[in-house]
């Protein structure tokens, strides 16, 4: 028994970093109704310019780029977490003005749009970094292993662990505590009402896009050291985001975050069993929870039903 | 929702449920001579094969996606539950290609009407989501199941088997006598299709398209039509996977990645399934000279391909069909689509 505690544990971290990406993917499809397929491009493009910034990539051979390699990796690192989430905001933004012509059409055509833009950043992923798989470089002072009670435990996973957890509690306080917080769950709730109480609702909308890309890609910079980069991550994430969303129910907050954790712990602890399988156990969850409740764990009415 | 705004298939009126039109003759004219004119225009006789059967695949994924209007990401699994069956059938049971066949279409009968019973009381992007789902199972399933799929290299050494017709057999081993074959099956299956789209089934699905709700009022069971249209595409999708590996000569999971099935709904789209019959023919057409015209010079294409989409998604979501059909209207070849005095933005 006691052997399953690190499958659990990283069954546990795993959870808490899918609830990350889910929760923009969620905070997006609650407010704009938008299912983001490009969702998970952003996640991998946050953690390439993330592995960029902290290499020193887009200065190599400057001046500035040696003093910024003298630099500590713990000052690095930490810039990293701050530039790679803003530019990929910064895509995300884009794609939503690209997305302007599909709001008052079907679904399906915001879907088909960020399925195809994925589709476009993968590529330029490739085009830009190879296809090779690279790795982000972590501060010695996280990185390694460490024992307790004669099992092996990674430092890494406990400190995903933990910059998810904080992570989630940033984005609670955001949308529970603060006005911002407000406006963005009014226009899930009813947007003509928020533009007719005189919001600005393009902007809010450019902003939500923004947020959730931003919160991709620090699920994506938390998750690259485990998982390893790859032009394909994007792919390989969105699925485990929108299964979770799914199961969790459309535009739930704690719906998300805790069908996340099952999620992450059915694949933990098959893990420790069938190791080739675990990937399959979170369909197997997807269909038996849907099976029984059609919206999901904490779902509500949704015009995506339609 | 407000699909009412943009044309779709129901605008354009149709001329009933004969083959004789001038698109079909089109069609199969330029079936029936691609042989001579490929390798005039630059191009090999294998792409032949390779369109066709995507074409195969296209059309009967089209009955899913642009009569009834369900979205269905998953659609490469059946294709490729397909491919293995017809491959395993080769391998394990007889070298034959009538039943490789037959193999390949009702395996994936099955696995469409299985999943079918699953996800057709639901609609919208519920559907979409839950065909991502089963279709991932089924490409998970392909690459773990080493021992029967052979795992990510799949089956390797798939035979042709000779086309045997009573007295005649003829080998299929060559690229131009398999086009042939292809060609035929494609031709029947673009003849049926035609006539089950302008049947009166294929008005209950474009009904149940525009309004599920209504459609059950009018007392037809719409669950029962979903399910019959969710397995008939897949069976289509299981014959052109049977082609698809013998062409290959191998059969492996990539086909049914997420990334397939998606490109598939690409291909419909962008050729305007949504509004014609004939769409998903113009997508894969042009999809196959995208990739290889625009391959030949660079590496990149499928960025190309991608851009080219998304902005086809941004300006005419209709596709190249919709595109055809306004300039028709425009210089008054056409009658004006019903929905054209609230043109789309």
């Amino acid at each position: 028994m006691i052997q399953l505690i690190p499958h659990i544990i990283n069954g546990l971290t795993l959870g808490l970093l899918f609830a990350l990406i889910a929760l923009g993917f969620t905070l997006i499809v609650g407010v704009m109704e938008v299912i983001n397929l490009a969702h998970g491009a952003m996640f991998a493009l946050g953690a390439y310019f993330a592995m960029t910034t902290i290499g020193g990539g887009w200065f190599a051979g400057t001046e500035f780029g040696t003093w910024w390699l003298s630099l500590p990796i713990g000052v690095r690192y930490a810039v990293g977490v701050v530039v790679g989430p803003l530019l990929a905001a910064c895509a995300g933004m884009v794609l939503e003005l690209c997305l302007r012509p599909t709001y008052g059409k079907a679904p399906l055509y915001g879907l088909l749009l960020t399925f195809g833009a994925g589709l476009v950043i993968e590529e330029l992923i490739r085009h830009y970094w190879g296809t090779g798989e690279q790795s982000l470089t972590v501060p010695q002072s996280i990185n390694g292993a460490f024992f307790m009670a004669g099992l092996i435990f990674s430092k890494y996973k406990f400190f995903a662990a933990a910059f998810a957890i904080v992570a989630i509690f940033g984005v609670w306080a955001f949308l529970e505590k603060t006005p911002y917080g407000a406006i963005i769950k009014a226009g899930a709730h009813d947007s003509e009402m928020v533009r007719a109480l005189g919001y600005d609702l393009a902007k809010l909308r450019l902003l939500i896009f923004g947020f959730g890309a931003a919160l991709a890609a620090l699920a994506g910079i938390a998750m690259a050291p485990i998982w390893g980069l790859r032009p394909h991550l994007g792919i390989d994430v969105i699925i485990p985001a929108f299964l979770i969303i799914v199961i969790g129910g459309v535009g739930s907050f704690w719906g998300a975050v805790i069908a996340a954790v099952l999620v992450g712990l059915a694949v933990g602890i098959t893990g420790a069993y069938a190791p080739a399988w675990s990937m399959l156990s979170m369909y197997l969850l997807l269909i038996a929870i849907v099976g029984f409740r059609s919206r999901g764990l904490m779902g509500r009415k949704s015009a995506l039903e339609n | 929702m407000s699909d009412a705004k943009m044309i779709t298939l129901s605008d354009i009126p149709a001329k009933g449920g004969s083959p004789l039109t001038l698109a079909m003759g089109v069609f199969l004219a330029a079936l029936a001579t691609a042989p001579w004119w490929l390798p005039a225009v630059g191009l090999y006789q294998y792409l032949g094969i390779e369109v066709a059967i995507w074409l195969i695949f296209a059309l009967g994924f089209n009955l899913l996606f642009g009569y009834i209007g369900l979205h269905s990401f998953g659609h490469g699994a059946y294709l490729g539950v397909g491919a293995y069956a017809f491959g395993l059938f080769q391998q394990e049971v007889a070298v034959s290609l009538w039943g490789g066949l037959v193999a390949a279409i009702a395996a994936s009968l099955v696995a469409g009407a299985l999943v079918a019973s699953f996800i057709s009381h639901r609609r919208g992007i519920y559907y979409a989501l839950m065909t991502i789902a089963f279709g991932q199972i089924f490409w998970f399933c392909a690459i773990k199941l080493h021992s029967i799929t052979g795992g990510e290299d799949g089956l390797l050494g798939i035979p042709r088997p000779d086309l045997n017709l009573g007295p005649i057999s003829v080998s299929l081993a060559d690229n131009t006598s398999l086009y042939w074959f292809v060609a035929v099956v494609l031709g029947l299956v673009a003849l049926g299709l035609w006539r089950l789209a302008n049947a009166p089934l294929g008005r209950v699905c474009q009904a149940i398209r525009q309004n599920e709700m209504r459609a059950s009022f009018v007392g037809y069971n719409v669950w029962w039509i979903k399910w019959i249209a969710f397995t008939a595409s897949a069976g289509i999708a299981g014959l052109a996977g049977g082609l698809f590996a013998m062409a290959q000569e191998s059969a492996y999971p990539d086909v049914m990645a997420l990334h397939q099935s998606g490109l598939i709904v690409m291909m419909v789209l962008v050729g305007g399934g949504l509004v014609s019959f004939w769409g998903p023919i113009l997508g894969v057409i042009l999809y196959f000279v995208a990739r290889d015209v625009i391959g030949g010079i660079t590496e990149t294409w499928l960025l190309w391909f991608g851009l080219m989409f998304v902005i086809m998604v941004m300006v005419r979501p209709e596709g190249l069909a919709g595109v055809i059909h306004v300039i028709r209207t425009r210089i008054g070849m056409a009658p004006a689509a019903r929905a054209t005095h609230t043109k789309e933005a």
